[in-house]
C-alpha cells in the first residue's frame, strides 16, 4: 500500500510584530506504483483495474496530412501502452465529438483492454479522418459521459489538438471545464504552432494535469506513451492537501511549486471552519512540493504558535502531516534568515508569472512591458538556476546583463519558441539541498 | 542580593539588568554566562505531581487525559498543539491546575518568556477551610522549579495539619485563632524552607557539587481561610490580596523586596517597581536564607469577595490592590474560582507573559464563612 511522508522547510522565527509565516512542504509518495502494476483490482486497491483511460484526438479539418497521420499513430501507441484490464475508449473530436472505439454501435461505452480489443481499437483509429471545426467542450462532455459509466477511482483523459477552439464561444469551454472539474484528470497537448497555450492551460490546470507543446508530429507517439505509463502508475486516487490554520488566521496562498507551479488557493473546499482541502488528483511514486503562506495575529516575543498543519488526505484518511510553526523572537540573527526552499520557490513562481506576463505583453504589442517582464525572468532564471528557462528565454530575447535583467526583444522569433517558453514556464527546478 | 553593587550586567537577550552573580536572567531566563547544562532545559530531578484536576467533558462526563489548551480552552491535539488556536500544549510542570473545592482553585503557568515554570502552587480545602500556597522559584538559581514545588507542598501539608481535619486544629475565638494560625504559618514556612534545603541537597548530591554553590531558592506566600478569618503569611514578593465585592481592596502581604523598601523610604510606587532592582527580594527560602519565618497578617472579611494568592507574574501587570480588584471582578463572570484563575493567567500571558504566572483564588462568601 502506498505511503506518504511530509517534510516542512521554513524559518519559524518571526520578528516582533511579524504576522506572515511561509513554509515549503515536500510531500513524497512511495509504494503507489507497486499496486498499480500488480493489476489486481480491488475496491480501493490501486490496480490497473483502478484506472480508466480516454484518448481524445483532434480530427478537425486542419489536422489533414502529417498531423492526422502522426496523431493516429500516437493513439495506436497509447493503446499499446494501456495495460490489460484497464478500461479505455478513443474519442475523435472536431466541432462535435465521436466515440471511435468502442464503436459507436457497441453497447458498452468503455471496455477493458485485452489483446482482441487492442487490435480492434487500432483498426478503428486507422479509420479516423480529418474534417470539420474545433469545439473542445464537446470532447470534454463526451469524455465525461463515458467516464460516468465506469466506477474506478482514477479517470484520465489525454487530449490532443492542433488548433484554436474556434467553433464555439470560449464561454462554452469555460462552462464545460467547470462542469467536469473534479470528475477526471486531463493532460492536454498541442501539436504545431496554431493552437493557443492559454486555452489548453485552462483545461489542464482545472483538471489537475499538464499542458505541453509537441513541436514535431513524429514526437506525439513517445509523449502519449509516457502519459499513459505515468497515468497507470498513479496508484493512489483522489489525494487532497489539507491545510489547517488557527482561529483568527488567514491562509494567504497554497501553491504547488514543484514539479510545476500551480496555484491551488482558489480550489479550497472546507473540511471544517479551520481546515481547507485542496485537490491534488492521483499520485504515483513521486515528490511534490507546496508553498503555504499563513497570516497569524502577532504574539509577544517568546511565544510559540502552530501556524499550519499541512496534511495529505487520501479519501478521509490523513496519511501524513507536517507542522508549520511560528516563534517570535527579538534575535535578528534568527529572524532575518529566509529558508532557502521558500526563497527558491518564491523566485520560481515569480519566474513563471514574469514569463507569462512578458509573452502576453509581447503578443499585445506592448514591447516596453514585455522587455521589463522578460528581463526580470532572465534575472530570476539565473538566480534560481533554472537553466532550461534560461535557454528558452535566450531564443526570445538578447541578454545584455543577466544579473541586472536587462534584455532586448529579438526580432522575428519563431512562434514555436515562444510557445515552448510559455508551456514550460510553470516547470520548476528543485532547490538544491545541502 | 545587594543593591549597592555597581557592576551593570545586562541580559544579552532582553537587556534586563541582572542581579550581581546571577547565572540566569530574571526576566527571560536566558543564561548569562557560558551556557551551562541547566540553561533553558528542564531539571533532571522533578518531584511527583499530585493528580491535576481535569475538567470532565460536559457531554460524556469523561475526564480522560485529553488536555485543555491554556490559551483558549480548546483541546490539545495529538501533535502537541491546540486544535483551535495552535498554541503549544504544555507539560504538567509548565501548566497545572488544582481545584480542591468548588470555591477554591488555582492555575500555575510557565508564561511566555521563560523556558520553564519555576512557580509552584499547592492548595487544599474542606468545609469552610482552605489553604493556598504559592512559591516563586528564583530564576537566577538553577533547579528553582524543583525547590518551589517541594516548598509549596510541604507548607500546604503543615497548614492542613492545623486545619479542622488535622492533628493540631486551630480552634477558639477569632483572636485566639489569629494567634494559632500565625504560629501555623511560621511552622509552614519553616517546613517549606526545610523542603527547599532537602531538595537542594538532593540535587547537589546528584550533580556532585556543593549545596552552597548557587543553591535553588524561592519565595513563599500562603493564605488560610478559616471560616470568618483570613490569615496570610509570606517571605519575598509573592502576594495575598483580599478583594471584597464591596469596599476597598487590600494587599494583605507586604513585599520583602528592594522596591518595597524604597516605597517605605518615600519613593513613589510606580518608580520603585519599575527600577532595575525592583525584583531583588530581601527575604526568601533556600539554603542561603538568613531566616525562614513568615511574616503574617490577618483580616476578618465583612462580606463576600475574592481571596487571591499570586506570584509577580500576575501582579507585575496590575500591582495596586484597587486595580487588581477591578481586574478580578472583570474576569469573574461567575463565582467559579477555576475559570476566573484561568482567565487571569490568560490575561497576564496576553500582556506579554514575561514571568511565570500563578493565580490561586478562594471565593469567600457569607454562606461559606457562616458555616462555622
Amino acid at each position: 500500500m502506498a505511503e506518504f511522508s511530509a517534510e516542512v522547510f521554513q524559518n519559524e522565527f518571526l520578528s516582533d510584530g511579524a504576522t506572515d509565516v511561509h513554509a515549503v512542504v515536500s510531500v513524497t509518495c512511495t509504494g503507489a506504483g507497486a499496486g498499480a502494476a500488480a493489476g489486481t483490482a480491488g475496491p480501493a486497491g490501486p490496480a490497473a483495474g483502478g484506472v480508466a483511460e480516454i484518448v481524445a484526438v483532434d480530427t478537425s479539418g486542419s489536422m489533414q496530412g502529417r498531423n492526422m497521420e502522426a496523431a493516429k499513430h500516437a493513439a495506436a501507441v497509447a493503446v499499446d501502452q494501456i495495460p490489460d484490464g484497464t478500461l479505455f475508449a478513443i474519442v475523435g473530436g472536431s466541432h462535435v465529438a465521436t466515440r471511435i472505439f468502442p464503436y459507436p454501435n457497441a453497447r458498452v461505452p468503455m471496455v477493458a483492454m485485452e489483446p482482441g480489443a487492442r487490435a480492434e481499437a487500432k483498426r478503428a483509429i486507422g479509420t479516423m479522418s480529418a474534417s470539420g471545426g474545433t469545439a473542445i467542450s464537446t470532447w470534454l462532455r463526451l469524455a465525461d459521459e463515458l467516464f460516468a459509466t465506469v466506477q474506478v477511482p482514477n479517470k484520465h483523459l489525454i487530449l490532443l489538438t492542433d488548433g484554436k477552439n474556434e467553433s464555439e464561444p470560449s464561454a462554452h469551454l469555460d462552462q464545460m471545464i467547470a462542469n467536469v472539474t473534479g470528475r477526471f484528470q486531463c493532460d492536454a497537448r498541442g501539436v504545431g504552432d496554431r493552437w493557443v497555450v492559454e486555452e489548453l492551460r485552462k483545461i489542464s490546470t482545472a483538471l489537475l494535469g499538464t499542458v505541453d507543446l509537441i513541436a514535431r508530429p513524429e514526437d506525439i507517439a513517445e509523449d502519449f506513451a509516457a502519459l499513459v505509463r505515468k497515468s497507470v502508475s498513479r496508484g493512489v486516487a483522489a489525494v487532497d492537501l489539507r491545510v489547517w490554520a488557527p482561529q483568527g488566521s488567514q491562509v494567504l496562498f497554497v501553491r504547488q511549486v514543484a514539479p510545476e507551479v500551480d496555484d491551488l488557493t482558489s480550489r479550497r473546499t472546507e473540511v471544517n471552519p479551520l481546515t481547507g482541502a485542496y485537490p491534488t488528483g492521483a499520485w504515483a511514486d513521486e515528490t511534490r512540493e507546496y508553498h503555504v503562506a499563513v497570516r497569524v495575529p502577532a504574539k509577544p516575543v517568546g511565544s510559540e504558535q502552530l501556524a499550519a498543519r499541512v496534511q495529505v488526505a487520501v479519501g478521509d484518511e490523513v496519511a501524513a502531516s507536517g507542522l508549520v510553526k511560528a516563534k517570535w523572537s527579538d534575535d535578528s540573527t534568527l529572524t532575518a534568515r529566509i529558508s532557502p526552499e521558500v526563497a527558491h520557490y518564491t523566485g520560481q513562481a515569480e519566474l513563471a508569472s514574469a514569463i507569462q506576463e512578458g509573452l502576453a505583453a509581447k503578443a499585445a504589442g506592448d514591447e516596453a512591458t514585455a522587455t521589463v517582464k522578460l528581463g526580470r525572468a532572465v534575472q530570476l532564471a539565473a538566480e534560481t538556476g533554472n537553466d532550461e528557462a534560461t535557454s528558452r528565454l535566450r531564443k526570445i530575447v538578447d541578454v545584455e546583463n543577466e544579473e541586472e535583467g536587462t534584455v532586448r526583444l529579438k526580432r522575428n522569433t519563431a512562434k514555436l519558441d515562444e510557445m515552448a517558453l510559455d508551456t514550460a514556464s510553470t516547470k520548476t527546478t528543485r532547490v538544491r539541498r545541502a | 542580593m545587594s543593591a549597592e553593587d555597581s557592576s551593570d550586567v545586562r541580559c544579552p537577550r532582553c537587556g534586563e539588568h541582572a542581579a550581581p552573580g546571577a547565572r540566569f536572567c530574571e526576566n527571560c531566563g536566558t543564561s548569562l554566562g557560558a551556557p551551562g547544562p541547566d540553561a533553558g532545559a528542564p531539571s533532571e530531578v522533578t518531584l511527583e505531581l499530585a493528580p491535576t484536576v481535569v475538567d470532565p467533558d460536559p457531554a460524556t462526563g469523561d475526564a480522560s487525559n485529553q488536555r485543555a489548551c491554556a490559551a483558549c480552552g480548546g483541546v490539545i491535539a495529538p501533535d502537541g498543539y491546540c486544535a483551535d488556536c495552535g498554541t503549544p500544549g504544555q507539560s504538567e510542570r509548565d501548566h497545572f491546575e488544582e481545584r480542591p473545592a468548588a470555591w477554591v482553585a488555582g492555575v500555575c503557568d510557565r508564561g511566555v518568556r521563560h523556558a520553564r515554570n519555576e512557580d509552584a502552587m499547592a492548595l487544599a480545602a474542606g468545609g469552610s477551610f482552605a489553604a493556598l500556597v504559592v512559591c516563586d522559584g528564583v530564576s537566577s538559581a538553577p533547579d528553582s522549579d524543583v525547590a518551589s514545588l517541594a516548598a509549596s507542598r510541604a507548607a500546604r501539608d503543615v497548614l492542613v495539619a492545623y486545619g479542622p481535619q488535622g492533628s493540631s486544629t486551630v480552634q477558639g475565638a477569632t483572636s485566639r485563632r489569629v494567634t494559632g494560625w500565625t504560629d501555623a504559618m511560621v511552622a509552614a514556612s519553616r517546613a517549606a524552607g526545610q523542603a527547599v534545603r532537602g531538595a537542594a541537597e538532593q540535587l547537589a548530591a546528584t550533580k556532585g557539587k556543593d549545596v552552597t554553590d548557587d543553591p535553588p531558592s524561592c519565595t513563599f506566600v500562603a493564605a488560610v481561610v478559616d471560616g470568618d478569618l483570613i490569615v496570610a503569611g509570606w517571605l519575598g514578593d509573592s502576594r495575598v490580596y483580599w478583594l471584597p465585592d464591596a469596599g476597598p481592596a487590600e494587599q494583605l502581604s507586604v513585599d520583602d523586596s528592594w522596591a518595597q523598601e524604597m516605597i517605605a523610604a518615600g519613593v513613589p510606587r510606580a518608580q520603585a517597581e519599575t527600577s532595575p532592582q525592583a525584583h531583588a527580594i530581601t527575604r526568601w527560602l533556600g539554603p542561603d536564607a538568613p531566616d525562614t519565618d513568615a511574616r503574617c497578617a490577618a483580616t476578618v472579611p465583612s462580606g463576600p469577595g475574592w481571596l487571591l494568592v499570586c506570584s509577580d507574574g500576575l501582579w507585575n501587570y496590575c500591582s495596586d490592590a484597587e486595580s487588581m480588584g477591578e481586574l478580578v471582578r472583570r474576569y469573574a463572570t461567575s463565582d467559579d474560582p477555576h475559570s476566573t484563575a484561568a482567565a487571569l493567567v490568560r490575561w497576564a500571558n496576553a500582556q506579554g507573559g514575561r514571568d511565570n504566572i500563578t493565580a490561586a483564588l478562594a471565593r469567600v462568601s457569607p454562606t461559606v464563612t457562616g458555616q462555622r
